[in-house]
């Protein structure tokens, strides 16, 4: 007799538009589509959380069912006959994006506003269209002022999917936010409604990462639009997190202190030259985003350090190069083997008058692993001492 | 996210005993719980007794209360110095105008008629409430399956709305390979024109709980729930009465049975069976995707029976009386039936005929119209309006499906013709939009676009709205999460319809 064992390699066969796809047991109808390459719109989705189906964008036929049923939900089960095309699931689309416009900030071309890093709403009315045009429904949702420096929530430019309150539970462990009121007036609220400052909020900007609509946005990135994005590595700690800085043009800063070591240096050759002091503009990093969940270590997420310090990049006081302090007590520029030599002979110095005791090495958590492990090994190694320390090992 | 073994069931109690959503409850709430403090004051901001707190006068806006002059009454109150608040239904439509005072306890007229006791009824409202619990020991002698067949002969349809026949569920919960299951009774009654399960609640409380608990022995249940709305304090005095005095006879008959009464707090959606189960786990009761069906996947996912109060209390006399004689009471569909009867009807009440009446019939016995009928709404809010030329179709769930309306939970409103029927169906709306949970966009939107619609006619004279009511009708009906979205444009649907003289 030939047992079939089911395994987890076990694949499952079912239909979409008429195209055959398959998917592993378990699979969503909307990850069929997608090894497909049918496109089903979505707002509430990620992959990072568990599927709610409350946006009702993905709303498609599926054979046998009377109601149309959330891709994103619905598992595929062998020999399902799935259709994204239909006239019903195009009415439905332009009838849903009707509701939402209703219920949107729209800019003065009656486009939906989004500050963020996503345009969704306004993309799918593109490419799906609208159904009846309806006056603005005004909403009543309480908005809620918040000092904190860096997050930023119009409630007018939110579909209230509730993905930032999902992720902000499942992905980060840390529920700052919450679906606030019922029925019209269901927006993002925090306990008590106070800052995010005031509760478990890391503002890892998660939330902003998150909203299909920019309903979330950096306050410190409002209003620039961004020109170039560079992908760099974080520095603040040794994970390895992949940054995208996104770059724009802005008008530079006046005054003396202006210097070619505060550009940008990846722009450096273009931005640095005489063209760019004449024309009074330099490239500054405006916002920091992570490469798209599943193509880099971080998966998407990224802390409060990485998404929102990058103000040291353009900094005045950043230190560029070595400085040596002179005889007349001023710091002077210098190059890498001269301060190095001053650094050893320094260290030399304390070592042979007081012992090697006398010395302690103490390097920094944005370090990597590596880094770390040289810092320690020049202290025991070359100087002798076992006065070696890491400011995040206690 | 929840700390390993946090107790989120106990969230809403804890909120309502700490004075509902204040500053600072929130986080004592978490303390207690181990469940993060936004999400509890999330759950406290949906439901509206506890996110509006405080003692104050709660008046019923609802379609009766309205005709029967709540909005007067609102006006006298606020003018001799009460603080007001205008509230969804409060289930008591034939003691109109109804109110709560400060203390959530009921202000209003006498209560309603109820039809005199009968050999031809299920449930006899008007006898003696019954607590020998013969019915129970008659099931555990004849075992599940026997119960489930009588069911499945007396074609007991589920009493809450939907009509869908009650032994598919317990055969469905039965047959689970999980054995941890629970039964729900759905004590939420809240639709704008129902009150049956009220007075049975009140009146027959025995005949509930003898149900349930014959549905506990069928399904293999250990543990019900009884989820009373808030507004309803009678009922639930009435039911832990009634429960002490029955643990006996479930202890000896079943080997026990844990109950427990879960209180609602001011929120419609959550007679929605999906959304009551959410509230009963300490959530926001915003309905779940269906599939799973809660006899899966229900209650902490496990298999849950979820019947509503009468489903229940007709359980008893088709296991005394055998399913055939339940399923002859009815005329067009088995099995006899409690109708609400409120609105311009001379003796507003609940009456209990058999399935399949016409509304004539149940206002002969409702002692007859109040003035000239113009129209009527034959299964609360979210069936809509029908003209009196349709008076004669039986009242039963198929009939009234094909009449493009519904028997919901055959709560009838009569409305004569000093009543505008766009004022009727305004005040429908404002209800769908109060009640709407908000957590998909047709519904949340779109309810509030069709009271809009609905208010720019009546308030400016202006058709703008009504003109895509039917449209995003469509959209609300084919892209809401739950039922309630899929009807909440029915009252203003049907008024357009059949009575395009007040939209012109």
């Amino acid at each position: 007799m030939n047992t079939k064992i089911e395994t987890a390699e076990t694949k499952l066969e079912l239909e979409i538009d008429g195209e055959q796809v398959e998917v592993r047991p378990g699979a969503t109808v909307l990850e069929a589509a997608r090894e497909l390459g049918v496109e089903i719109p979505v707002l509430c989705h990620d992959d990072r959380v568990d599927p709610a189906g409350c946006c009702r964008m993905c709303l498609v036929e599926i054979e046998g069912q009377r109601r149309l049923q959330p891709a994103c939900t619905f598992k595929a089960s062998p020999g399902m006959e799935v259709k994204t095309k239909t006239e019903r699931v195009a009415r439905h689309r332009r009838g849903l994006l009707s509701l939402y416009k209703a219920d949107h900030r729209l800019d003065e071309r009656g486009r939906p506003v989004s500050r963020g890093v996503h345009d969704k709403l306004a993309d799918h009315i593109d490419t799906y269209g609208t159904g009846p045009e309806l006056p603005p429904v005004n909403a009543p949702r309480a908005s809620r002022s918040d000092e904190n420096p860096y997050i930023q929530f119009d409630p007018d430019a939110c579909v209230v999917c509730g993905l930032c309150v999902r992720y902000c539970d499942e992905v980060e462990a840390v529920s700052a936010i919450t679906l606030f009121g019922r029925g019209a007036s269901t927006t993002i609220g925090t306990a008590d409604q106070r800052s995010l400052l005031d509760t478990s909020c890391e503002l890892c900007g998660g939330c902003i990462a998150v909203c299909p609509t920019g309903a979330m946005t950096e306050k410190p990135s409002l209003d620039q639009p961004s020109e170039q994005i560079v992908r760099t590595t974080c520095n603040f700690c040794g994970v390895g997190c992949q940054l995208d800085l996104h770059v724009a043009t802005v008008a530079a800063p006046k005054g003396p202190s202006q210097t070619v070591s505060q550009d940008l240096g990846a722009e450096r050759s273009e931005v640095v030259g005489p063209q760019a002091r004449v024309s009074e503009t330099m490239k500054r990093v405006v916002r920091v985003t992570s490469p798209e969940p599943g193509t880099t270590v971080n998966d998407g997420n990224l802390c409060v350090k990485g998404r929102f310090s990058y103000e040291f990049i353009h900094h005045e006081e950043r230190l560029t190069e070595p400085l040596i302090r002179g005889e007349d007590g001023e710091l002077h520029p210098a190059s890498w083997a001269d301060a190095i030599a001053r650094v050893a002979e320094g260290l030399h110095g304390v070592k042979q008058r007081y012992g090697a005791d006398a010395l302690g090495f103490v390097s920094s958590s944005r370090c990597t692993g590596e880094e770390n492990y040289l810092m320690q090994k020049l202290s025991r190694a070359a100087f002798g001492t076992n006065n070696c320390h890491q400011c995040a090992a206690t | 996210m929840e700390k390993k073994g946090a107790k989120r069931s106990r969230i809403i109690e804890l909120l309502e005993e700490h004075g509902g959503m204040r500053p600072g409850v929130a986080r004592e709430v978490a303390r207690e719980t181990g469940v993060p403090e936004a999400d509890i004051f999330g759950v406290a901001s949906f439901y509206t007794l506890l996110a509006r707190p405080g003692a104050h006068t709660r008046v019923c806006q609802g379609l009766t209360c309205m005709m029967a002059g709540a909005g007067r009454r609102m006006e006298e109150l606020r003018e001799s110095g009460v603080e007001v608040e205008p509230v969804s239904c409060l289930g008591q439509c034939d003691r109109a105008p109804a109110a709560l005072d400060d203390k959530l306890e009921l202000v209003a007229g006498p209560r309603g008629a109820i039809s005199p006791v009968s050999d031809d009824q299920a449930m006899k409202l008007g006898a003696e409430d019954d607590a020998s619990y013969s019915a129970l020991a008659r099931a555990v002698e004849q075992g599940p399956e026997r119960v489930i067949a009588e069911l499945k002969a007396g074609g007991l349809q589920g009493r809450g709305g939907a009509g869908f026949p009650a032994h598919f569920k317990w055969d469905a919960v039965r047959n689970q390979a999980e054995t941890t299951r629970y039964v729900v009774v759905n004590a939420d009654e809240a639709e704008p024109g129902n009150f049956k399960d009220r007075e049975l609640m009140l009146r027959r409380p025995h005949l509930m709980i003898e149900g349930m608990a014959i549905a506990a022995f069928a399904t293999g249940a250990k543990t019900a729930f009884i989820y009373v709305r808030g507004e309803f304090k009678g009922c639930r005095r009435s039911l832990e009465r009634a429960l002490e005095a029955a643990k006996p006879h479930l202890d000896r008959l079943i080997g026990g049975l844990e109950v427990r009464i879960v209180e609602g707090h001011g929120a419609y959606i959550c007679g929605e069976e999906t959304a009551l189960l959410e509230a009963i786990e300490g959530r926001r009761g915003m309905p779940r995707l269906k599939p799973p069906y809660p006899t899966e996947s229900g209650l902490w996912g496990k298999p849950t029976l979820i019947n509503n109060v009468e489903t229940l209390a007709c359980v008893p006399a088709i296991v005394d009386r055998g399913g055939e004689w339940f399923r002859a009471l009815g005329r067009t569909e088995p099995g006899s039936k409690l109708y609400c009867i409120s609105g311009h009807v001379n003796k507003p009440g609940v009456y209990e005929l058999p399935l399949g009446v016409t509304l004539d019939e149940l206002v002969e016995e409702a002692g007859g119209y109040l003035g000239t009928p113009r129209a009527f709404s034959p299964g609360g809010a979210s069936s809509g309006f029908l003209p009196m030329s349709q008076r004669e179709l039986p009242l039963d769930f198929g009939a009234l499906a094909k009449a493009g309306s519904m028997m919901g939970s055959a709560g009838l409103v009569v409305l004569n013709d000093t009543i505008n029927m766009a004022e009727a169906a305004r005040w429908q709306q404002i209800f769908f939009e109060d009640e709407s949970c908000g957590q998909c966009a047709p519904c949340r939107i779109g309810a509030r676009v069709q009271r809009q619609a609905v208010d720019r006619w009546i308030d400016g004279k202006s058709r703008v709205g009504l003109a895509h009511v039917n449209e995003v009708a469509w959209e609300m009906n084919e892209g809401s999460i739950c039922g309630l979205g899929m009807v909440a444009s029915l009252p203003l649907q049907s008024a357009m319809k059949y009575f395009e003289e007040d939209f012109t």
